[in-house]
């Protein structure tokens, strides 16, 4: 089956692509900035039944501190709930913007295996 | 700290402009974060930084987008991008009633462009707020950074 057609885009702006996998992971692409953090934001709302969430920014190339917000208030209300908020294939762009804020730690990261 | 006055900061670009100077003016709305750091780049590439040096070039210029851009205020933010031989600076200013430098959003932003520049500087005042944003090349600031 190609799950390309199993996924259901939550929408897109300038800067984000977003949309959400028939397992229920939220997949980005594009830039999670000022404008796609809450494009992003809205997907994690719509699949906070998920447990836990999953979000796959193998396609993210850029994140900024406004879009890093969107990824913390997610892990918030997951941690609330007792779960969590996985960060799939993250960039190394991402993954030095957790380690500068010192959040890394609030997210799981699931790296790409090799 | 990466903060400074604007004496300390400005004399590493001022006396090394290559003539690579753009200023760019755009609506202060978040769609126009992607088109700042996408000019940044682009006269950071003009000047031959590292890409590793871009990379923070384009972060700075997003967070200084997410300081200015709080509000649905109708205004513009004028940008000035400079790439010299030293270093790469960054002006901007923006016309604005209230601007909030200090709360939680504003610190993280903060945070962020205290890692990825060598200084920054921010000021509210008179209506206005303006930020100065200094990136050497990697050689220079490797060389200074204490």
């Amino acid at each position: 089956m190609d799950e390309m057609n199993d996924m259901h885009e939550v929408g897109r702006n300038e800067s984000l692509a977003v949309s959400i996998d028939q397992r229920g992971t939220v997949i980005a692409v594009g830039d999670i900035d000022l404008a796609g953090g809450p494009l992003l934001e809205k997907a994690i709302l719509q699949q906070e039944e998920s447990q836990p969430i999953i979000i796959d920014l193998a396609g993210v190339e850029f994140i900024d501190s406004s879009g890093l917000r969107s990824l913390l208030s997610a892990s918030r209300r997951a941690q609330g709930r007792d779960t969590s908020v996985t960060l799939r294939n993250p960039s190394s762009g991402v993954l030095r913007l957790l380690s500068i804020t010192g959040t890394t730690t609030q997210f799981v990261i699931e790296e790409a295996a090799s | 700290m990466n903060t400074a006055t604007p004496a300390e900061a400005a004399p590493d670009t001022a006396d090394s402009g290559t003539g690579q100077l753009v200023t760019l003016v755009v609506p202060a709305v978040a769609a126009m974060a992607r088109v700042a750091r996408l000019t940044a780049s682009s006269v950071a590439s003009l000047g031959d930084m590292t890409v590793d040096d871009i990379d923070d070039i384009k972060i700075a210029v997003s967070e200084l987008m997410t300081l200015f851009i709080q509000h649905d205020d109708p205004s513009e933010i004028t940008l000035r991008f400079d790439a010299g031989e030293l270093a790469f600076s960054i002006d901007a200013t923006m016309a604005v009633s209230g601007a909030d430098l200090e709360g939680p959003e504003a610190l993280l932003a903060r945070a962020v462009l205290d890692a990825v520049c060598d200084v920054y500087e921010l000021d509210s005042l008179d209506g206005r707020i303006a930020a100065r944003v200094v990136k050497k090349r990697s050689d220079q600031s490797t060389s200074s950074r204490g």
